[in-house]
């Protein structure tokens, strides 16, 4: 009886402490003006450092996916404070995602210079489009589930976000277009391409 | 294993692939993965999107399986222990399945594609 209570209690210890691991593995997040001011002002901040944008759907399975394949090609080998990572959330799924959703989403990344935001109206995805000029027979084409890096140079001076050196796509909308598809070791490739390039002290 | 059997087993092969792959397909335009599995299942769930044209063909493969056992000739006897079975409840469940699956087919692969 004794030993039964007694593995009862370390039961309950475990889960209790598991529970607080995981807790303390959710990251926090901002909430996205419409000007993406926040963004905007921390992406310039680590100019000097390759920056990589993700912009995904918190519970689109597809876009979850595509973070688990860059913490596992890219965020997970890493710790190079010169490589910052922004992942703009936006609602695209129906019924919309809650910003409860943004800290699950972000389990999946496993680095310490990665940020998240929350973006509820989703006006992100669309100033994106214009600045990635995505469009489909003259039809703006929303900005999500894409992936993006930029250069240390790159500024974010206008409105919208700046070009990005190489960005990819999961959109079956430009599914006929030449813009390259998803492929994290691709781009974790460009990335340590890019980090390369920094001079090192 | 009796004729019936077998066609009831090949047809429900038919609708168990066909019912993955709606689920499938449903999966990355429905939000119910999270809900359901959690960000992991959701990921697991995604990383089985490549099967859904091959299920949809296996689907079709068990279908076409399952019209030839229910068409087939029976089997000639000399004497009346074989008398045919009555195969007209079996051909209507064929056929309802086809049904069933091709409307699970369809919605997966509209599901699918429809992703923007």
């Amino acid at each position: 009886m004794l030993r039964f209570s007694s593995f009862l209690v370390s039961a309950a210890v475990l889960l209790v402490t598991a529970d607080a691991a995981r807790s303390a593995d959710r990251a926090t997040y901002q909430v996205l003006d419409e000007g993406a001011a926040q963004l905007r002002e921390e992406f310039n901040a680590a100019k000097g450092s390759v920056r990589v944008l993700f912009v995904v759907d918190p519970i689109c399975p597809g876009c979850l996916r595509g973070l688990d394949d860059m913490n596992k090609d890219l965020l997970s080998k890493t710790n190079d404070p010169h490589l910052q990572t922004f992942v703009v959330h936006v609602p695209r799924m129906t019924p919309p995602p809650k910003a409860k959703d943004v800290p699950e989403a972000a389990t999946l990344l496993h680095n310490d210079h990665v940020r998240h935001y929350w973006n509820p109206s989703g006006s992100f995805g669309e100033e994106l489009s214009q600045a990635l000029g995505l469009k489909v027979d003259g039809e703006d084409v929303y900005a999500w589930d894409v992936w993006l890096v930029y250069g240390t140079d790159a500024v974010w001076d206008g409105t919208s976000p700046p070009k990005p050196e190489y960005f990819m796509h999961q959109l079956w909308a430009l599914g006929v277009t030449d813009l390259p598809r998803f492929d994290s070791k691709v781009f974790a490739q460009r990335v340590h391409q890019l980090l390369a390039s920094i001079p090192k002290p | 294993m009796s004729e019936k059997a077998r066609v009831i087993g090949v047809t429900g092969g038919a609708i168990s692939l066909g019912g993955f792959a709606a689920a499938v397909g449903l999966c990355c335009t429905v939000p119910w993965a999270v809900a359901l599995f959690g960000v992991t299942g959701a990921v697991a769930f995604a990383r089985l999107a490549f099967l859904l044209p091959y299920a949809v063909v296996g689907a079709a493969g068990f279908l076409a399986l399952a019209f030839w056992l229910a068409y087939r000739r029976p089997p000639e006897c000399n004497d009346a222990s074989c008398a045919p079975p009555n195969r007209r409840a079996l051909r209507w469940f064929v056929w309802i399945a086809a049904v069933f699956v091709g409307v699970l087919s369809v919605v997966a692969l509209t599901m699918q594609v429809t992703l923007v």
